[in-house]
């Protein structure tokens, strides 16, 4: 019992954080909605009525978009018939299918973070690694067994996206640059990178004015878990919550792991201890950039399905705060990553339906990174006098 | 940008040994350089380099230079050669990197007229572009200087440009289409974007001095916020609503008389008000912040702020006012993009200023002027880049947009040296 009420005051602070952030969101919603707000004058019940409503129908339809319908998905099971339930169930799915790089990225981030490092480059990692997977791929097109191509994409993507990010871990280790600056630079270059793969004939689509590659899935495709038409969730979500295993265990069950916790703990005592603090800095980054990498492979060979220049979509920074709301424990980021997948699947619908950007969600997104990492702040709002658990904030 | 603070005799001595092996090494790179300039050079006397300005004003008479890129290369190769041997006699007390500012100037030229091979181009454009490219990048740079000084990590000036600029666009549109007055639009949307990095810099401050936040992590916040609610903003009101985002634009002012120079008055004295600006605020700056009491006391709380609290300075209140000046000039330079460059406000048009400002403001040393030469060779970098694209040399567009954030890093990683920042940056201080 005591243990529950423990979870409940641990889960109690980021809970409050991404409430708290979605109403600021609703605040700023109600306040660009001009048309709504010029009624003021005139009929104010109205338009304080138009306001929730239309705070109301942007974030329904990102619930809906993020769960689907449960009545639907009831007939649809009942009836029995294959289209109607993967139509039903497809939201759910997507939600999943969206949280999965969420996961990597968010592993990724969060193992960085222990280890004392602020790896804001998982986008340019994630990108990286999905070039190095299509790239890949499209080499071994023809020449081996389907199996065996997958296994070498998601193998190269992985590498490629690790040492993209071990060179500011390299950097910071031998000169003192700080990854912040080096992170976010490499992720413009990688950009570059991308599109000017892209340029190639070699990766191109043929015929195709944009900067997107072949499709890949037409020869290699990572196998789906529902053999349902037109759902795209695939056995890349199972290992990414395999890779939550292995991470947790990597962090609080091994010499490796410990160290890494230790250098991000505290850098001078980890080096008297006889640690390699460099050594760390540098595994780190390099995991943290092979897990981003790994996620971007398993996009382009399998749920998204080719490679193109804004593949990543700002994961990385969904990453960043989603790390951070888990407290950077691996089951944390699990579930956080899993609620980010519902705001992003859902914040698609939101854009489609009520005309409100999904670009919102950034904003979301920054506010509850700053409630998780001042939650003095959090507690002011909602009047909460006693300190619960200490939330555990990264650096 | 934080030193590791080790502080003990033993590492004081492997320091000093340690700056001298980093200064033998600089002076042997240096030389080394000047031989391979030197060799470059022997090939190249054939082709012609030829440089033209404009005398009064552009598209007017035009005076020419004209030698060979050889004499160009081997310019460079001899000033190499030269700052090599002065570092390898003077060892650490040498000023390299101001003479490696310096030594910039002919290697560029000559890199510059390689690439032309032959072509004539005129550079009025391309000087007068660095002096317009490196005014925002200056700013970005001096704000984080005053907040680094005074003890605050500042990655947020990224996140107050494009503020800035989405808001100076905003605001210049509304009191243009108000007042029918271009001029008091464009002055009220430089007012309001300064505002707005103010009041962004004071949060960074409140969340990093009364909440203890990382002040990396209440940095990312910020970029990461602002990111998205102008992002926001453009799709559902500046979209729709295009008459809040056409603000009028500030155009280049010429100096009386000084513009009048031949050759020097079209690139120096005939550019925007924010390259004026820019410098008076560098010039300023230089002097508040090392012949002035405020400066001392700003600098002390950077760098001894237990020192500075003991003799009775207020360290808090000198961090939030420095972040708040800070804030200002962030906002200013953010201004610049929307107002004088795209002519409206567009998603993401930072495009990472902010962090090349502070990469500018680390090669220059956390000094004023320092960060201005820093920031003129990337406005150098970028102006070229639109230079040789428009000359058709063969390069691919990526591999010359990726050169100013390589730079960057290359300059972050201090390849050729590391410098030392203000000592109590990023700590938190417990005022008593």
């Amino acid at each position: 019992m005591t243990k529950l009420v423990a979870l409940l005051r641990r889960g109690a602070l980021p809970i409050l954080a991404v409430v708290t952030a979605l109403l600021f969101g609703a605040i700023v919603i109600v306040i660009t909605d001009f048309e709504n707000l010029s009624r003021l004058g005139s009929d104010p019940l109205g338009a304080i009525g138009g306001a929730i409503g239309g705070v109301g129908s942007g974030y329904g339809a990102m619930l809906s978009g993020a769960f689907g319908d449960p009545g639907r998905i009831l007939t649809a099971l009942q009836s029995g018939s294959q289209k109607d339930i993967a139509t039903a169930i497809r939201p759910l799915t997507e939600t999943l299918v969206a949280s999965s790089p969420l996961i990597f990225a968010g592993l990724g981030v969060a193992i960085s973070f222990r280890a004392g490092m602020f790896n804001i480059g998982g986008d340019g990692q994630l990108i990286i690694g999905a070039l190095g997977a299509t790239t890949t791929a499209i080499a071994l097109a023809g020449n081996a067994p389907a199996p065996v191509i997958l296994v070498a994409a998601i193998i190269a993507g992985t590498v490629s996206g690790g040492l993209w990010g071990f060179v500011p871990g390299f950097l910071k280790a031998r000169t003192g640059a700080h990854e912040v600056i080096t992170t976010i630079m490499l992720n413009y270059v990688a950009a570059q990178v991308v599109l000017f793969g892209l340029r190639s004939d070699f990766l191109r689509a043929p015929g195709s004015g944009q900067p997107i590659s072949k499709v890949l899935t037409t020869f290699v495709d990572v196998p789906s878990i529902l053999s349902l038409p037109a759902i795209r969730l695939d056995y890349g979500f199972v290992v990414a919550l395999v890779m939550a295993v292995i991470v947790s265990w990597l962090l609080f069950r091994t010499t490796k792991g410990y160290e890494l916790r230790a250098a991000g703990f505290n850098m001078t005592a980890a080096r008297y201890a006889g640690m390699s603090a460099g050594g760390s800095m540098m595994l780190a980054m390099f995991l943290s950039g092979a897990l981003a990498g790994m996620g971007g492979s398993f996009m382009v060979i399998g749920t998204v399905g080719q490679l193109s220049n804004d593949l990543s979509g700002g994961i990385g920074f969904n990453a960043i705060a989603l790390a951070l709301l888990a407290g950077l424990r691996p089951s944390g980021v699990v579930l956080a990553a899993l609620l980010f997948g519902a705001l992003t699947t859902g914040g698609k619908l939101m854009g489609i339906q009520s005309g409100i950007p999904f670009d919102l969600l950034f904003f979301v997104q920054a506010l509850v990174i700053m409630f998780v990492a001042a939650p003095g702040l959090v507690r002011t709002i909602w009047r909460i006098k006693t300190p619960p658990v200490e939330a555990e904030v990264a650096t | 940008m934080s030193a590791p603070a080790t502080a003990t005799h033993a590492a004081q001595g492997l320091a000093a040994r340690r700056a001298l092996r980093f200064a033998r090494i600089r002076g042997v790179t240096f030389a080394a350089l000047g031989l391979v300039l030197l060799y470059a050079a022997a090939g190249a006397f054939a082709t012609p380099a030829v440089f033209s300005f404009w005398i009064d004003k552009q598209g007017g008479e035009s005076a020419e230079l004209q030698t060979t890129v050889g004499i160009l290369w081997m310019v460079a190769g001899v000033a190499s050669g030269a700052v090599g041997m002065l570092q390898l006699f003077r060892g650490t007390a040498f000023p390299w990197r101001r003479w490696l500012l310096v030594l910039m100037l002919p290697v560029l030229a000559a890199l510059l007229a390689a690439l032309l091979n032959g072509t004539s181009a005129n550079l009025t454009g391309v000087l007068g572009g660095s002096l317009e490219l490196a005014a925002p990048i200056t700013m970005g740079a001096l704000a984080g200087i005053l907040s680094e000084r005074s003890g605050m990590l500042n990655i947020a000036i990224e996140g107050k440009m494009l503020l800035g600029a989405a808001v100076a666009s905003i605001v210049a549109s509304v009191i243009l289409n108000a007042t029918g007055n271009p001029l008091l639009g464009a002055l009220s949307g430089v007012a309001g974007a300064m505002l707005v990095g103010a009041l962004v810099g004071l949060l960074l401050a409140w969340l990093g001095i009364r909440h203890k936040v990382d002040q990396i992590i209440a940095g990312t916040v910020i970029n990461i916020g602002a990111l998205g609610i102008t992002n926001f903003l453009f799709l559902r009101v500046l979209g729709r609503n295009t008459e809040l985002n056409t603000p009028p634009t500030i155009e280049p002012m010429r100096l009386p008389l000084l513009a009048d120079i031949p050759v020097l008055g079209p690139i120096l004295f005939s550019a925007k008000p924010y390259v004026y600006v820019a410098i008076i605020l560098m010039l300023a700056l230089t002097y508040m912040l090392f012949r002035t009491r405020w400066g001392l006391r700003l600098r002390a709380s950077g760098e001894k702020p237990a020192a500075a609290g003991t003799v009775g300075v207020n360290v808090l209140a000198i961090r939030y006012r420095a972040l708040l000046l800070a804030g200002l000039i962030a906002g200013l330079a953010g201004s610049y993009l929307s107002l004088s460059t795209a002519g409206s406000f567009q998603m993401g048009m930072s495009a990472g200023r902010g962090f090349i400002a502070l990469a500018a403001m680390i090669f220059g040393a956390w000094h004023p002027i320092g960060a201005f030469g820093a920031a003129l060779v990337f406005g150098f970098a970028d102006t070229s880049q639109a230079l040789l694209s428009i000359l058709g040399v063969q390069v691919p567009p990526q591999l010359l947009n990726s050169v100013p954030y390589i730079v960057t890093i290359v300059v972050v990683a201090g390849v050729v040296g590391r410098v030392r920042g203000p000592a109590a940056a990023g700590q938190p201080y417990e005022q008593a």
